[in-house]
């Protein structure tokens, strides 16, 4: 494709916020899943540095894990998804609804630093992939506390005033999930859900050597397709959008395409899971005259100090 | 017995009475009570300037001042041109949002101006000259050359204020179109402005090219200048960064001090590079990147690059020297030629220099010391700086534009932009005030502590100071009014403790205060109704025995 197509489709960079809102030993599917989404956003481009990633973090070294400090989303054990480049921003108890909405709308306390804030702007591409235990119109975040469907909806729509997204992709694998996208009303949001109000969202497969479900159905096959995915790749999100027919993930797919303005048959997957650039060409620059240099000497790499290094005294003794 | 009796009409009484008290006490004390104590607390908001700032139509002035050298024309000629001009100018666009006001001043030239002028051998000492003479913010200069000046033969734009229109042979009409033309498209681009104005209040029509590639205003910019090393153990690379920053970014970053903080860093990455292969040149022994190549190589090197601290936005200029294996890297059109500069830009990221050192001699002690040439390195990144930070403004062929050379912005490049940027301050800061006002009608249970509703009010206060800075032609007081309304109108709306966490739907209202109140409730209204009744008949025996 031409740099040229590039400009019209609007935005500059991409960010994702990767949510799994559950805890404990028996919810190892949902980090299995928001890692692996997690391992294909960074293939294809997305940096660290705008990826915000919360997971409760309690699988890896937790003492029921037979293989510590490691995650695997298949029995096969072929990927460890947790590796040693995770940079997890919101670990622990830090996942709760209230941090979640704050970094959405941007409210955070002064002191928070970048790696936790979602500096998007209006030009920005947001993936937000939520997981977990969800009913009809909340999402349990940690079993103690709960997000309204009506909450979400608002928060979308405080980002969309304060020109914080340019499109969003809401993308969400609990049961009942259909529920969390019902009520969105802010423009340019595209969203997909794993099952419909009153089904439930099903497991794929138990690793019998570790002894739970590793992963989830829907992000499953999702991932299947997403690892035929190259950065250069053409592949559009109506194909992503038809992933996962009834027969593979027994739950049926639920979409909302109404409040996006672009026809998903043209708009290409990684516009929100990878992170393209634009780049233009520099034709001719400015001419600049040889203005006059001052060499320091403290610039030349051999200049050497006078004094020997030494460690400063740890403990001073008294003389 | 009537004792018994009485006695009954006595504890009657007052069980009515006491019952008629309680009644009292909950209606009358504690019901307005409890309104009150869980009333959301909110200040005061001025609401109503902040309605009719949306209304507000912005007016900006420019002042022209025109000064003749053709000494052919006449005083008669001259007040005609100023007539002209003046009705080319007023009011032919469609009064939008914001509009200019301009002030036109048209004069003869004094005898001394003139006999200097002819002395002035090149565009820059007559530049110089001019800039000397008259030159202040918001005020541009026309001068009309005589027609046998050996400097401008056609319309030229200097780097400073001042445009040099060879007059000569032209009559008025032409002239003051071409002044009209040169106003609206290069100097003061009253579309462009209107466009990003409708823009910023939350319009969202399609964006062009030059919008999309800068970065909007933001406090400051961090600027990073990478140099990309693949293969040190080959090549010892010598930048004098620091030198170069000093000798040709510092004069812009101190001209820009007063308006937006650049804090410049540099850095060096060794054994990591542009990880896409690249194309091998058939014809020449080399390597060449095409255009589709480009946008895959910023992602693998921007994971290595390094976050910073700040929250400001982040401009990469990267230097990158190709391994020996890919050496030497060009960058080709689509037709094959290859770029000048050997480089590109990535809008509202930065930017990134392919340069080609020579490769060490065979037998020499490696790593061998190179230079990097900072001169032409600078160059380019001073050009993409310019694009990036929305400097640059296109201007059509026929027109005539002096080199800007080391001075990297011209001041009349400086106005468009503190105009450009104290306008879409403006508009954000209206359009922020716009969306506190309806997130607090839509949502009744935020609060409002009085230090929001300060920053509120000095929000407005910034933007009508603005508005008066920018109609008396003061821009540079209005743009720094209109940076302190954008830090105060964000700061209100980004508060944290305007988050609206719990959605309280009425009916879980009613389940809160139903067993608190009801149990209470009833004994209290049955026993009230019951006492009412009972004063009833009583007033009705009084009556009876009256």
């Amino acid at each position: 494709t031409s740099p040229e197509e590039f400009f019209k489709s609007g935005h500059t960079n991409n960010w994702a916020v990767l949510v799994d809102t559950s805890r404990f030993w028996f919810n190892y599917r949902h980090v299995a899943n928001v890692l692996s989404i997690y391992r294909s956003c960074k293939r294809l481009g997305i940096p660290d540095s705008r990826i915000i990633l919360m997971v409760a973090d309690d699988m890896a070294c937790n003492p029921r894990n037979p293989r510590p400090a490691t995650v695997f989303n298949n029995a096969n054990n072929q990927i460890n998804v947790y590796g040693d480049d995770v940079e997890v921003d919101y670990r622990g108890y830090e996942v709760t609804v209230e941090n979640f909405i704050r970094v959405l709308t941007g409210r955070l306390p002064p002191s928070t630093p970048r790696s936790k804030r979602l500096l998007s702007d209006e030009h920005s591409n947001v993936l937000v992939y939520m997981t977990g235990h969800g009913g009809d119109g909340f999402l349990k975040f940690q079993d103690a506390e709960e997000i309204s469907n009506v909450e979400l909806a608002d928060a979308f729509e405080q980002m969309w005033q304060k020109r914080r997204y340019h499109e969003v992709f809401f993308m969400i694998d609990t049961c009942q999930a259909e529920s969390m996208f019902q009520k969105f009303y802010s423009p340019n949001i595209l969203a997909v859900a794993s099952s419909k109000v009153g089904e439930d969202s099903l497991s794929h497969h138990v690793d019998p050597s570790i002894g739970v479900y590793v992963i989830d159905r829907y992000t499953y096959y999702a991932l299947e397709f997403l690892e035929t995915v190259t950065p250069g790749s053409k592949k559009t999100m109506g194909q992503f959008l038809e992933v996962c027919p009834k027969y593979q993930c027994i739950s049926t797919v639920a979409k909302r395409t109404d409040l996006f303005r672009r026809d998903v048959n043209k708009v290409l997957l990684t516009d929100f899971f990878g992170s393209v650039r634009n780049v233009e060409l520099l034709p001719d620059s400015i001419h600049l005259q040889n203005a006059t240099l001052h060499t320091h000497s403290e610039d030349s790499s051999d200049v050497k100090s006078d004094k020997p290094l030494s460690y400063a005294q740890q403990f001073p003794m008294p003389v | 017995m009537p004792g018994e009796e009485a006695s009954e009409e006595k504890d009657k009484s007052i069980q009515h009475t006491a019952a008629l008290s309680f009644g009292f006490i909950c209606l009358i004390i504690g019901i307005p009570l409890w309104w009150k104590t869980t009333e959301v607390y909110r200040v005061n908001l001025p609401y109503s300037d902040i309605a009719d700032l949306s209304n507000t139509k912005f007016q900006f002035t420019i002042d022209i001042d025109v000064v003749n050298l053709e000494k052919s024309w006449t005083d008669k000629d001259l007040t005609d041109l100023s007539k002209l001009l003046k009705a080319n100018l007023a009011d032919d666009r469609k009064v939008g949002a914001i509009f200019p006001k301009y002030r036109v001043a048209v004069r003869q030239a004094a005898e001394k101006q003139s006999s200097d002028v002819t002395s002035l051998k090149t565009l820059a000492a007559l530049d110089d000259y001019f800039h000397g003479e008259e030159s202040s913010v918001n005020k541009y200069l026309i001068v009309l050359m005589p027609v046998n000046n050996a400097v401008v033969k056609q319309t030229t734009i200097g780097n400073y204020r001042a445009v040099y229109l060879p007059a000569g042979k032209r009559d008025l009409k032409t002239v003051s179109a071409e002044v009209t033309e040169i106003l609206h498209s290069v100097l003061v681009r009253e579309d462009a402005l209107l466009k990003s104005f409708q823009n910023f209040l939350g319009a969202r029509e399609p964006k062009d090219k030059a919008s999309m590639r800068s970065l909007s205003y933001h406090q400051g910019y961090d600027i990073l200048f990478t140099l990309v090393n693949p293969q040190p153990d080959i090549l010892d690379i010598d930048w004098s960064i620091k030198v170069a920053v000093e000798a040709y970014l510092s004069p812009m970053v101190k001209q820009l001090s007063d308006y937006i903080n650049l804090d410049i860093k540099s850095q060096m990455l060794f054994f990591t590079g542009l990880r896409r292969k690249p194309h091998k040149d058939k014809k020449n022994s080399g390597f060449y990147y095409e255009e589709t190549d480009l946008p895959h190589t910023i992602n693998p090197l921007e994971a290595n690059l390094g976050s910073h601290a700040s929250n400001n936005p982040m401009l990469n200029f990267i230097v990158y020297v190709p391994s020996r294996d890919q050496h030497p890297l060009h960058i080709v059109l689509k037709n094959g030629e290859k770029v000048k500069t050997n480089s590109f830009l990535s809008p509202q990221w930065g930017g990134i220099v392919v340069q080609n050192l020579p490769s060490p001699p065979p037998n020499s002690s490696l790593p061998v010391r190179v230079t990097v040439d900072m001169k032409t390195v600078m160059e380019v990144f001073l050009t993409q700086l310019r694009l990036l930070m929305d400097f640059n403004i296109q201007v059509k062929k026929d027109l005539q534009v002096r080199e800007v050379g080391n001075d990297v912005i011209r001041e009349w490049e400086l106005d468009n932009w503190l105009r450009k940027k104290c306008l879409e301050n403006l508009a954000t800061s209206i359009s922020t005030l716009q969306s506190l006002t309806a997130l607090l009608e839509g949502i009744s249970n935020i609060v409002i502590q009085d230090d929001i509703g300060q920053q509120v009010e000095n929000a407005v206060t910034g933007i009508k100071e603005a508005h008066r800075h920018l109609s008396s032609g003061q821009i540079a007081r209005a743009f720094t009014q209109s940076r302190k309304a954008l830090a105060s109108s964000e700061k209100a709306f980004f508060d944290p403790s305007l988050l609206e966490l719990l959605y309280f739907p009425e009916d879980q209202k009613f389940a809160i205060y139903i067993p608190l109140f009801l149990p209470i409730g009833l004994p209290i209204l049955g026993s009230l109704f019951k006492a009412i009744k009972w004063i009833k008949t009583k007033r009705k025996q009084k009556a009876k025995t009256e």
